[in-house]
């Protein structure tokens, strides 16, 4: 601490960065190392998805949805599809409920993995880091082997699925499971029983239950601060109606609850454990009969064109409760207007109580334990308010400084 | 006041979240339709969604209705200009961590005419509103009262804010400003 006034420095974050995901400018006010608030500025890549909705109908804005993130794609057309649906009140046959359901754990499977091995190469641990994507790739292949495509799979549609689980595809299911049983454990073992992981994450960026509630945290960010929330147990749909979900809260396993990054990544651990369970449950139990309440396209845009209200819906996407609400007109073929809030833009909102007289060098797995799908750490100009100087802090910089603290922790 | 930042274990039944809040507002609030939501292999009916019209008055008191039931869990806003008013939806979530299949999906509309587009902030009650009140009041003009930041949230630094992109009067953009892409 400087002598006489406290004065702090101001480091902007982002806004574009290559090695995260999508651009977010976040300003760190920080006190030497320590970080005292933070303002958040997104806004880069607003794309303005929402108004072009109004010029399509709801077919056609499924490959919209589809294209707000790469990663939860289907999260996205799950909940759009079943707000029109909502809205047009169109009942999915039971077969389609059980494969969208497939899809959104082997999406979250995906989701989770992939997180779990860049929070480890945020703080250095670069094999943890290699072993997540090369366990990753498993669940990439099973995704084409269902439906063609790695990314923006075009499963969905209103009113059920346009793809099958083949006996084909089943087997590549079937395989999947035993391999991440087998070897995902390894993993979860090198994670969370090493003392050096443990002391970069424990009781870094933590949320308060209180505040995880009123800053409406949603996820695996509200039940790493210990609320048992999860909509696939609190209001099932599609198959989750038959297949038992419960939240999983780390209280529940480590017998106390700090909500901070490790048990962010606790959470998420064990929620790939908990996917290859429901994916299990779904596959046996798949329902025979038709893929489609209706596969007639034009007779279901007719449908559609006819159908009059709004429709919500808000299901448990990897990150979160992903929300859509759709207005469709009567004698309007379009869609009258939408809305989408995904689960960053509910818990982005709590960045500033996480990040609070944290370090520097946690800021980027801090940024990162929300699992956001925008981030960013390109470069950052740092003002020295006592000196007068600025100077730029590139990526690899900040990367160094979260890197270094690990390795200060392992004494080297 | 301070008001609770947890959320409860016991749920009550959509029927009796209606009776609370009309014995309390009366006809002020009116109930557009309560949805049962089904799903699974034998249709079950697994949560419900309440639709309430509340008039900007009321607004503050229903919400603390809801305060007094469970933490409103907040999802967000969504709205269209109607015309002679802009409409906005609130959706909140009650009982979402009080058992299998009790979370109650509660939207509440107000419409608020265009030549008083305002509404009281709901920061103070739920900070995580915080970026939905900025979007509603850049993308549709209105504003909020008590709102700490009013800074834009989404559109860019050097946007021009008399333009409000999801208006469609005058406010609104002009032809000539959407680049359309096919």
């Amino acid at each position: 601490m400087a002598v006489g006034e406290a004065k702090t420095y101001k480091i902007p974050i982002g806004p574009v960065h290559v090695g995260l995901k999508e651009p977010i400018t976040t300003w760190l006010e920080v006190d030497g190392e320590r970080i005292v608030d933070i303002k958040v500025r997104p806004g880069a890549i607003h794309r303005g998805i929402e108004f072009m909705a109004r010029e399509r109908n709801p077919i056609q804005v499924i490959y919209l949805a589809e294209r707000i993130c790469g990663i939860c794609s289907f999260a996205h057309i799950e909940s759009f599809v079943r707000a029109v649906e909502d809205a047009a009140s169109i009942s999915v046959p039971k077969r389609a409920q059980y494969i969208r359901t497939i899809m959104l754990e082997l999406e979250r499977v995906h989701s989770h993995i992939l997180w779990a091995g860049v929070a480890c190469y945020t703080f250095g641990y670069d094999s943890a880091f290699n072993l997540g994507l090369l366990l990753r790739e498993k669940v990439m292949d099973v995704l084409e082997a269902v439906s063609g495509n790695r990314v923006n799979y075009g499963v969905g549609t209103i009113g059920g699925v346009r793809r099958d689980i083949t006996p084909e595809a089943a087997a590549a299911l079937e395989d999947m499971l035993s391999y991440y049983r087998r070897e995902f454990a390894a993993f979860y073992e090198v994670a969370t029983e090493d003392p050096i992981t443990k002391a970069r994450m424990r009781h870094v960026g933590t949320l308060p239950p209180e505040d995880a509630v009123r800053y409406c945290a949603v996820g695996p960010t509200a039940r790493a601060s210990g609320l048992r929330v999860d909509l696939r147990w609190s209001s099932p749909y599609e198959a989750y109606a038959d297949i038992e979900v419960t939240p999983i809260v780390p209280q529940d396993y480590m017998g106390e609850v700090y909500g901070d990054v490790f048990d962010r990544f606790l959470v998420r651990v064990l929620e790939v454990y908990q996917s290859l369970d429901i994916i299990e449950k779904a596959l046996s139990g798949l329902p025979e009969g038709p893929l489609m309440a209706e596969p007639k396209l034009p007779k279901l845009l007719a449908l559609l064109k006819a159908a009059d209200g709004v429709g919500w819906s808000s299901i448990e996407a990897p990150r979160g409760d992903d929300a859509h609400i759709v207005k469709l007109t009567k004698g309007d073929e379009n869609v009258t207007w939408w809305k989408v809030r995904a689960p960053t833009y509910a818990n982005i909102v709590s960045w500033p109580i996480m990040f609070r007289g944290q370090e520097i060098a946690d800021a980027p797995l801090i940024v990162n334990s929300i699992d956001p799908c925008i981030s960013c750490m390109e470069r950052a100009l740092v003002i020295d308010k006592r000196s007068g100087s600025s100077e730029v802090l590139t990526k690899e910089e900040l990367l160094k400084r979260s890197r270094e603290k690990t390795r200060r922790l392992m004494g080297r | 006041m301070s008001r609770r930042a947890e959320y409860t274990d016991k749920a009550l039944a959509p029927e009796a979240v209606v009776s609370v809040i009309k014995e309390r507002l009366g006809d002020a609030v009116e109930v557009v339709g309560l949805r049962d939501r089904k799903a699974g292999s034998n249709d079950t009916v697994c949560f419900h969604d309440l639709w309430l019209r509340c008039p900007k008055d009321k607004f503050l008191e229903l919400l603390d209705i809801l305060f007094e039931l469970d933490f409103p869990f907040f999802h967000v806003m969504s709205g269209n200009d109607e015309g002679e008013a802009v409409l906005l939806n609130y959706h909140f979530t009650l009982f979402q961590s009080s058992g299998k299949a009790s979370r109650l999906g509660v939207a509440v509309s107000v419409y608020l005419p265009k030549d008083d587009l305002t509404m009281p902030s709901i920061q103070d009650r739920i900070p995580g509103a915080e970026y939905s009140e900025r979007e509603m009041r850049e993308m549709l003009g209105i504003a909020f009262s008590g709102m700490p930041d009013e800074s834009l949230v989404f559109l860019p630094e050097d946007w021009d804010e008399q333009i409000k992109p999801w208006r469609r009067d005058e406010a609104g953009p002009k032809p000539e400003q959407i680049r359309e892409l096919s």
